[in-house]
């Protein structure tokens, strides 16, 4: 794209400022709980970073990712503390499960029309939790299980907050390449305009599958590692309200943006904590923001980032008349391999 | 009686396809009902690369369904789609743009959030390869395509007039913009034939004489144009061959001037 060289200077040293205040940060923390906080809101990105190509890309409305979550986190934690696995191939484990269960939740879903489609992630989520209750001899039922640490060098908490934060990375990479390429176009167009996806030849139902599948996977690595960083599990940690709060993040983010729904969760996750002499007003500061993002920029925070922008790219001068260049439209036409 | 009609016009449109050398998208003996209603009733159309083909007739009489059964958002009751020996009448919107039939909307259907050139690119989902995965893992080959794709649009994009608009958002067009950028979505595809559903509406006499003009460039290209229109004196300015439909039957199919000539068109369409 044809950016003004201003502001992507400004993008590059946001970028560098960014990743300095990431890697430095276990030395600023004031104390070993705020770097627990920076771990959970990495590893809440790693979950969201996929819901968002699901919910902010693809107009998909999931609430039910916390049930996938809670998959990765328990089958982190069978696998370690029952069956000792490695840690690490217990994470990888933790995310092919947790695709494999987006898989078997989006097939019969995806074809559902929205609000459809929410009733039957919610369903899921409540089913996940209801099941862990039951399987008692497996999960610990209400007890719960232990979430077992990682080995060496990431079980102290600076080591396991560089490799929540380096995955994060990775997974916003991920994500951001989806975004500005043809599966961004075409995901945004199912979005957007369904009639116009399938007229380009987006295959709908196949495309949304694919997104879950993945949004599966970064949902199971997430709980695995969120399994390990609370240290502890139980069927009370994983409630509706943490869908609902992955899924508001995205919301005052901002549909179709990656940046929007990242300073969504570190705004949420960091809000109760700032206004913590407040405890109790916890959920009213947030559903406070949540009213006033709805209302007053509907579009998310992420469009006000790209609203300042445009202000500050000079002006392009614009000459009003369509003026078809006919050579260049037919030499254009004729190149077509 | 009924079946020997149909054998006949059966009979007619197979050696028009036979007869033609180039490429032929052909709808045979169509009908489609809505409930009680005949939106089409045993209609043949074949619309031919290289040509601009007028579709023309009142309201209600069928042209946009049959805009929409060549394009594959409704499905025939009976009759066949035939392009290239390949039966269509049952094949996905998707599997229609993928063999080259693009198409544009009555009210413009573009992505309001994203740029013109992006809403463009989309068009070439159908040539693109690179699977979720690759995509994901940025390898080479997808930045490589995505580069290609990307210059093959912002040639179309100048060539068809929106040079001055290519990074503005969508909905900040005017209308004109719109159905030029839907067109230049369309020809992003790369296709064969392009069906353009009443393109001239809202324009104004200087914009329409640049439609008249790409639409020539198109048929110059060997791309087939259905026209699907209101605005006869531009049908019959453009057209190589202008069907007209009322009520759901074909009741003529010709030159613009044997068409315009046509007492049963003068009576129900164009007036005394």
């Amino acid at each position: 794209m044809s950016e003004s060289p201003f502001l992507s200077t400004a993008k590059l040293f946001a970028l560098g400022f960014g990743g300095l205040l990431v890697v430095t940060l276990p030395w600023w923390a004031g104390n070993q709980y705020q770097l627990h906080l920076a771990a959970l809101i990495c590893v809440y990105w790693i979950l969201i970073a996929g819901l968002n190509l699901v919910i902010g890309y693809t107009g998909q409305l999931s609430i039910g990712h916390v049930g996938l979550l809670a998959i990765g986190a328990y089958a982190f934690a069978i696998l370690v503390g029952k069956f000792g696995w490695h840690p690490g191939l217990a994470v990888a484990a933790a995310g092919a499960l947790g695709g494999l269960c987006g898989l078997a939740l989006g097939l019969p879903s995806l074809r559902l029309p929205g609000f459809y489609f929410a009733m039957a992630t919610m369903a899921f989520a409540l089913i996940v939790n209801e099941l862990v209750l039951a399987q008692v001899d497996l999960t610990g039922g209400g007890i719960g299980l232990p979430g077992p640490l990682l080995r060496a060098p990431f079980d102290s908490p600076q080591g396991f907050y560089y490799l929540v934060a380096a995955l994060a990375l990775v997974v916003t990479l991920l994500s951001w390449n989806i975004a500005r390429r043809m599966w961004g176009r075409g995901l945004m167009a199912i979005r957007d305009n369904p009639v116009t996806a399938q007229a380009v030849g987006v295959p709908l139902f196949r495309a949304k599958l694919v997104v879950f599948v993945f949004s599966g996977v970064t949902a199971g690595v997430a709980g695995a590692l969120f399994a390990s960083l609370q240290s502890y599990i139980t069927p009370d940690t994983f409630v509706f309200e943490m869908s609902l709060f992955f899924f508001v993040c995205i919301i005052i983010g901002g549909r179709g943006s990656i940046v929007g729904p990242f300073i969504g969760v570190v705004v949420l996750t960091a809000l109760p904590e700032v206004v913590a002499p407040l405890a109790k007003l916890g959920h009213f500061f947030y559903g406070m923001l949540l009213l006033a993002v709805v209302l007053m920029v509907p579009e998310g925070i992420g469009r006000v980032f790209e609203v300042v922008a445009e202000r500050l790219r000079p002006r392009v001068v614009r000459h009003d008349e369509i003026a078809p260049d006919l050579p260049r439209l037919a030499r254009a036409l004729r190149s077509r391999a | 009686m009924n079946a020997v009609a149909t054998a006949i016009r059966v009979g007619e449109a197979s050696t028009a396809l036979a007869c033609s050398a180039s490429v032929a998208l052909n709808a045979i003996d169509i009908s489609k009902h809505f409930g009680g209603i005949n939106a089409l009733e045993h209609v043949s159309l074949s619309l031919r690369s290289g040509e601009v083909h007028g579709l023309i007739g009142p309201n209600g009489s069928g042209k946009t369904t049959m805009l929409n059964l060549l394009s594959g958002y409704y499905q025939p009751n009976s009759g066949s789609i035939r392009h290239r020996g390949e039966e269509l009448a049952a094949a996905t919107v998707q599997r229609r743009a993928c063999i080259g039939i693009a198409r544009t909307f009555q009210k413009p259907r573009l992505l309001p959030t994203l740029s013109v050139l992006d809403n463009a690119i989309l068009g070439a989902w159908p040539h693109s390869r690179a699977s979720f995965l690759a995509t994901a893992l940025g390898l080479p080959q997808v930045g490589r395509e995505e580069k290609a794709l990307r210059a093959q649009a912002i040639e179309i994009l100048h060539g068809i007039g929106l040079g001055h608009v290519i990074h503005r958002r969508a909905n900040l067009l005017d209308h004109a913009e719109q159905r030029f950028l839907e067109i230049a979505r369309g020809l992003v595809m790369r296709p064969r034939f392009i069906l353009l559903d009443e393109p001239a509406g809202g324009l104004t006499g200087n914009e329409i004489d640049h439609l008249a003009n790409v639409i020539g460039t198109l048929r110059d290209a060997d791309i087939g144009v259905l026209l699907v229109e209101h605005h006869t004196d531009f049908v019959f300015r453009i057209c190589d061959r202008v069907t007209t439909l009322n009520v759901g039957k074909m009741i003529r199919h010709g030159t613009p001037a044997e068409v315009r000539a046509d007492p049963e068109v003068i009576r129900v369409y164009l007036g005394a």
